[in-house]
């Protein structure tokens, strides 16, 4: 068994850790739009992630008053699933990785 | 649009644990039938467009990966990425799914709607949910003709009585109440 120094023990360590973290930071955002009704935005966003009410109206909101808002985080394929079952639903739904502007 | 003025509409309201109940008059019925079936008409469109490949279809992958060139369809269908060449990769192998799953939702409304010769329609949690999903669907294909924009409610009200975008923005209004009731109704059963 070859024994690794330390130091590019903590490196390949560092690297495995960025190469899955890379996997994570991807956002599913939801934009506002004239005709979907709030209440049904709330509805949805409770049904499709069971946000408790409070939650899937705050949420709401800001996208009623912002433009947008992000309703989830995870993997490119997570975020996928979630973009066609908001579309599903109507709601106007992109995704994208998470530190690109939005 | 005509409403049977003898009685009080109420929409959709909550029956028992989990049955949702809603009473049209037949002009009411005749005009969801109508909506939702130019619904699922619309959703079945380029459907001649797919690819030859049986198991492309299978699978669920068409041969377009163009977002659609009319704009009602392409709010019901539309972009996962702001990137087109992801968007296109995104809805080649996904758009002909959400056609189905939004279809699923349409026939779902229509089988209740022609079921129910008395307007009486009683629905479940599942039902509830296609209805939902179909009467949005209906709102943003009217919503897009009508050209609605955040603060277009004003301009739409004082429509002239000949102006043909007079009627559809009142079976609009209409559909966004009616839909409204049964969120309600969805949502006193969440408290």
């Amino acid at each position: 068994m070859v024994k690794l120094d330390e130091a590019v023990d903590a490196k390949i360590d560092e690297a495995i850790k960025e190469l899955f973290s890379s996997e994570k930071p991807w956002i599913t955002i939801v934009w506002d739009d004239p005709v979907n009704l709030m209440s049904y935005v709330t509805y949805v966003l409770m049904e499709l992630f069971s946000f408790p009410r409070e939650k899937a109206h705050e949420i709401m909101m800001q996208i009623h008053t912002q433009g947008k808002a992000v309703v989830s985080t995870g993997s490119r394929e997570e975020m996928e699933h979630d973009v066609a079952r908001l579309h599903e639903y109507g709601l106007w739904a992109t995704l994208q990785r998470g530190d690109q502007v939005i | 649009m005509s409403k049977d003025s003898s009685e009080t509409p109420t929409g959709f309201n909550r029956h028992g644990s989990n049955d949702y109940v809603a009473y049209f008059s037949t002009d009411e019925r005749e005009v969801l039938i109508n909506l939702v079936e130019q619904l699922i008409e619309l959703l079945s469109e380029r459907s001649d467009n797919h690819s030859d490949d049986p198991l492309a279809v299978m699978v669920g992958i068409t041969s377009h990966d163009s977002p659609p060139e009319d704009d009602v369809l392409l709010r019901l269908l539309p972009n996962a990425y702001a990137d087109q060449v992801d968007a296109s990769e995104f809805r080649r192998y996904t758009e002909l799914t959400l056609r189905t799953k939004k279809s699923a939702h349409a026939m779902s409304m229509r089988i209740d709607l022609k079921s129910s010769p008395d307007g009486c329609i009683e629905i479940d949690h599942d039902g509830a949910n296609a209805w939902l999903g179909a009467m949005n669907d209906i709102r943003l294909a009217l919503g897009v003709r009508l050209k609605i924009q955040e603060n277009s409610f004003e301009e739409l009200e004082i429509l002239a009585p000949d102006d043909p975008m007079r009627g559809v923005y009142a079976v609009y209004s209409w559909l966004g109440w009616l839909q409204e009731s049964l969120i309600q109704a969805l949502m006193d059963d969440a408290l």
